[in-house]
């Protein structure tokens, strides 16, 4: 008994070792990074490995940050082919790119995602501005009578912060800190809210961390509560306490119509075509990035590519629109496509 | 005996008696907490699997659409399937169903109710019998998910046409459907075949389950034997000194090390220094070895202090070597509680998602793995993927994963019961 | 660890004759410690060739313990350590270059508490031959199995239930399958440590006959905290008092006229 577990451990030992070998060369295409770029991703894969002879590419859903990192790494066949993100790559991480030996990035824009507060269907939807939303969120506020000092969050409800807002308690739900859509929902509103206040916009010019600090602390008293990365759960949570308000991307909402409804934001209602127009202020641009050294290393990559910038994919009418992304303008996706094409190198 | 000893003797009877009820009582009570205790976890279990099967069933079965599909010759492309329009062929059987149906926007609508599922079935179909092409068959395809959803009474029929994810026109077409008995459910085989899928009616946990089957055949394989030579040594060879005593007390600490951080060993050892594929089944195994191995070393040492010490002393006073006393006399009688350690160190591994997700095991995998290096997932994976995922319909998948899950730990378990009973000595 | 306290010589001198004629075992300055302790003190003793010596004395007083280094039981105690020689004819047991696995080939053991091998009948007694290389074949095997239960008289008893366990026997049984089981790989010595200590009378007094019997094959030396048992079984006794072998002589002459006071208080039963 004994003897024959050491050889079957043994036998195992050597097939991995065989597999070291095999593992020298991969045939699928390995996809990280942002999970809001995950749903739109994963459909195009599953598409691209179905109708095309190559196998269908492994996608993580490993963040914005840590899916740059991971590509980053340096070129071979242990690093990903392609980084989703739901922000644009930064100098920093250029450079680090570079370091690595990754030297060609193709940068390839794939449409927008909005981001929106919603709540129950049960009652009326609200109208608020990004500057209430601030007061609403933000730890500490501008003082009221107007010095350029900052106080403690006094608001209780949303009617004390705007007399037009229902007199219900402030409370909203939100994804932690490691998600890419907290990090939106902080340039796109909590800034932007935060800048209305003259002093602050000027802070803001003057000393950066000083208008971080204002603008990215959350509210901990119980008003803004971290729900965690799983956004079915805010959906469920809001089903349930109609006077919550939930903070995701567009597609839970799209997915969820029948039961939630989107706050107008600065009196533009969430819609599909308001967030693709650009009328609809809180919305992003989610982007993924291609290791050039790669193409031709691993099989696919081109053609993965030729799939999802075809107008069938993330055209007007494509089928990433039915999963709740929303579609560049004609001009653009042409120029991405030719990118995608011609493997053009990316330049900030 | 005299006056005085009979009264001593009735005091003590007496004082006994007095203690006596008390003495009951304490036990009746002991026994009506254990009794609510059970009560109480029965309910929480009944509670947790009422809600999972409840919700989880409906996934078993599936809605299907019956077409008729002409297999135009016109858009085949006999020599290579792959370039032949098989969306055109299910855009043209619906447009035959619902000729009224025209303009764009209507049209896409119609199609939507249909999976896209069907264009890759009708391209098996054609590939698997090309004597197809140029007949005309019904077939049954599967309904899009919010078809689904509707047919199981997940999604609601009234209520304003802003509040639902289909409206009145497509229920109408359904309605239609349902009069001609065009529209069935019937079991959903693609849930047990199928690899992930984006689509909900499309997705199965095959691929899940077997990504499972190689991590842990490899985690068993490696884990058991070196998890059982390891205890073996520090129990009945390795000396007795400084250094034993802190690889004991090293191992005891491993077990408590959360899983997540042998994740993280596992991306730094097997990923990045040995370049080991991201995402295999190998590193999966790998580093499940590495996390159930304290837990086998354990149970397996504890199992082997608890053969007697004169089953030894027989086998050494007969002039046994010692190592013909480990394999001849307590090896066999240690084997029951090892093989019960090993299992509870495999119902773990079986449940853990923190460690594969720092080595790329956390993915959305579409194929089956067909081998240790082809990337693959868990079943654990697969439901926390289904739970984040926005479509409602992976609502009861994630359920239904839970509870194929939840049939994989009672087989494992029997099995080891199985197992333990045929090595335990009933003399 | 402390130095260890010396005795005067005026203690050391066991009383009566330690020698025999034809030794087989021939113990000299024997000194057990376990840890800090000293559990025996500097005993010489033989131990004569088809002998039966009994050791008797009060609980703790290390007659186990010295029986244990015959056959270098105490080598799996890992405080446990030994100085002094013990010769099994002309070797010694604690030399380096001696194996004790084979040692324990030549210096059988039975224990206090019968412990047969969760096996068949058949395989306890067979195990020592084959792991020692006794026997070639199964017909061999079969006669060592038949010749040891003989000897050990459980032949009659269990010839038609070979393949039952072993551990379904009665205790008396049990303790003689342990006996058929050390015989089987013919040692010159057989060691017993309080071998009826467990059971009820009727079976001791039927080991008490097998050892009669064995005593024409084998050298036996057994501990016993029965002063009737070393009585009637023995030839030789000795008398240990706290880790001190006090008194050896033939067994009539320590139980009728002891010499040292200790052996005729215990004898007497005025303390043990």
């Amino acid at each position: 008994m004994f003897k024959r577990g050491v050889i079957v451990a043994g036998a195992c030992l050597l097939v991995a070792m065989g597999g070291v070998g095999l593992a020298q060369a991969r045939d699928y295409i390995s996809i990280v990074g942002s999970s809001t770029v995950y749903p739109f991703a994963t459909v195009v894969a599953e598409k691209f490995g179905r109708i095309s002879s190559f196998k269908t590419p492994a996608i993580e859903a490993t963040g914005s940050g840590g899916g740059l990192k991971l590509f980053c790494g340096g070129v071979g066949v242990q690093y990903p082919d392609i980084t989703n993100s739901s922000r644009r790559i930064k100098a920093s991480e250029v450079k680090n790119c570079n370091d690595n030996g990754v030297k060609q990035i193709v940068e390839i824009k794939i449409g927008y995602d909005g981001i929106v507060l919603a709540n129950s269907k049960k009652t009326v939807p609200l109208n608020i501005s990004r500057k209430e939303l601030f007061l609403a969120l933000a730890k500490n506020i501008p003082d009221p009578k107007g010095s350029e000092m900052v106080i403690p969050n006094p608001y209780k409800t949303w009617h004390d912060i705007n007399p037009a807002l229902p007199d219900n308690a402030i409370e909203v739900l939100g994804p932690p800190p490691t998600s890419g859509t907290r990090d939106a929902f902080m340039e796109l509103v909590m800034e932007d809210g935060g800048k209305e206040f003259p002093w602050i916009k000027a802070l803001g010019k003057k000393d950066k961390n000083a208008f971080k600090q204002i603008c990215h602390s959350m509210r901990e008293d119980g008003a803004f509560i971290e729900a965690g990365e799983n956004d079915n759960l805010i959906v469920q949570k809001l089903e349930v306490n109609p006077k919550a308000f939930g903070i995701f991307g567009f597609s839970y909402l799209d997915q969820n119509s029948d039961k939630l409804q989107g706050t107008l934001v600065d009196g533009e209602e969430p819609t599909f075509e308001a967030i693709a127009d650009g009328k609809y202020p809180v919305s992003r641009p989610l982007f993924f990035y291609v290791k050039k050294a790669h193409v031709g290393m691993i099989p696919g990559i081109k053609e993965f590519l030729n799939e999802f910038t075809s107008e069938k994919a993330w055209g007007d009418e494509g089928y990433l629109t039915d999963k709740g992304l929303i579609p560049m303008p004609k001009a653009e996706r042409v120029k991405f496509r030719n990118d995608a094409g011609s493997l053009n190198n990316l330049s900030l | 005996m005299s006056d005085i000893d009979m009264d001593k003797t009735n005091k003590t009877i007496d004082t006994v008696k007095r203690g006596l009820a008390r003495r009951y009582a304490a036990e009746r009570r002991f026994r009506l907490f254990g009794l609510i205790a059970i009560v109480i976890s029965l309910s929480f279990l009944v509670l947790l699997f009422g809600t999972v099967i409840s919700k989880g069933y409906s996934a078993f079965q599936q809605t299907f659409v019956q077409l008729e599909v002409t297999f135009d010759r016109a858009m085949i492309d006999r020599d290579n399937p792959a370039n032949s329009d098989f969306g055109g062929l299910v855009k043209a059987a619906m447009g035959r169903e619902f000729p009224e149906v025209s303009g764009r926007k209507d049209k896409r609508k119609l199609n939507g109710l249909v999976s896209t599922g069907a264009v890759y079935q009708l391209q098996d179909m054609v590939s698997t019998d090309p004597g197809l092409i140029g007949t005309t068959n019904l077939v049954w395809v599967p309904a899009d998910d919010d078809v689904d959803m509707l047919m199981k009474g997940h999604a609601k029929r009234t209520g304003a046409e802003s509040d639902r994810r289909l409206d009145d026109q497509q229920l109408a077409w359904i309605g239609k459907w349902e009069q001609e008995g065009k529209i069935r459910k019937q079991f959903n085989r693609a849930f047990f075949t199928s690899g992930d899928s984006r689509e909900p009616e499309l997705a199965g946990i095959w691929g899940a389950f077997v990504g499972t089957i190689l991590t842990l055949a490899l985690t068993l394989a490696l884990s058991f034997p070196i998890g059982i030579s390891a205890s073996i040594y520090l129990e009945e060879f390795a000396p007795r000194n400084r250094f034993v005593d802190l690889v004991e007390v090293n191992i005891n600490n491993l077990a408590a090390v959360p899983s997540i951080v042998f994740g993280l060993l596992g991306l730094a050892v097997f990923i990045n220094f040995f370049h080991l594929p991201r995402s295999s089944p190998l590193v999966g195994g790998l580093v499940l070895t590495l996390m159930t191995l304290p837990t086998i070393i354990i149970a397996s040492r504890a199992s082997l202090q608890s053969v007697p010490p004169s089953i030894r002393e027989a086998a050494l006073g007969i002039g046994a070597s010692k190592m013909q006393m480990v394999n001849h006399h307590v090896l066999p009688l240690a084997l029951p509680g090892m093989l019960t350690g090993t299992i509870i160190g495999m119902a773990r591994a079986l449940g853990e998602t923190a460690p594969l997700l720092m080595i790329g095991m956390v993915a959305f995998i579409v194929d089956i793995p067909d081998s240790f290096v082809t990337p693959a997932t868990a079943l654990p994976v697969q439901i926390f993927l289904w739970a984040d995922s926005p479509e409602r319909a992976f609502v009861e998948r994630t359920s239904a994963a839970i509870l194929v899950l939840l049939a994989f730990l009672v087989v494992m378990n029997s099995l080891a019961v199985i197992l333990r009973n045929r090595f335990e000595r009933r003399w | 660890m402390r130095p260890v306290k010396k005795y005067g010589s005026e203690h050391r001198g066991t009383v009566g004759v330690i020698t025999s004629e034809n030794p087989r075992m021939t113990c000299r300055n024997v000194n057990v410690y376990y840890g800090d302790k000293h559990a025996i003190l500097d005993v010489s003793i033989d131990i004569g060739r088809n002998e039966v010596i009994a050791m008797i004395g009060p609980s703790g007083c290390g007659k186990s313990t010295f029986l244990r280094c015959l056959n270098r039981m105490n080598d799996t105690i890992d405080s446990c350590r030994v100085t002094g020689e013990i010769f099994l004819d002309d070797q010694n047991i604690y030399d380096k270059k001696i194996d004790v696995v084979p040692l324990r080939a030549q210096v059988g053991m039975v224990f206090q508490k019968p412990n047969p091998f969760p096996k068949s009948i058949y395989d306890n007694v067979a195990y020592g031959p084959k792991i020692h290389g006794l026997v070639q074949n199964k017909v061999e095997q079969d006669e060592v199995v038949e010749t040891s239960l003989k000897k050990a008289g459980l032949w009659e008893e269990v010839k038609d239930r070979l393949a039952h366990p072993g551990t379904g026997l009665s205790g008396g049984q049990q303790q003689r399958l342990c006996i058929a089981r050390t015989i089987a790989v013919n040692p010159e010595v057989i060691l017993m440590d309080e071998p009826c200590s467990a059971l009820d009378p009727i079976a001791t007094a039927k080991i008490e006959e097998l050892i009669d019997e064995l005593r024409a094959h084998y050298t036996i030396a057994i501990v016993t905290h029965s002063m009737q048992q070393a009585a009637r079984v023995s030839q030789r006794t000795a008398y240990f008092h706290l880790g001190d072998l006090i008194e050896v002589g033939e067994t009539k002459q320590i139980f009728t006229n002891p010499s040292h006071r200790l052996t005729e208080d215990y004898i007497t039963g005025r303390f043990g």
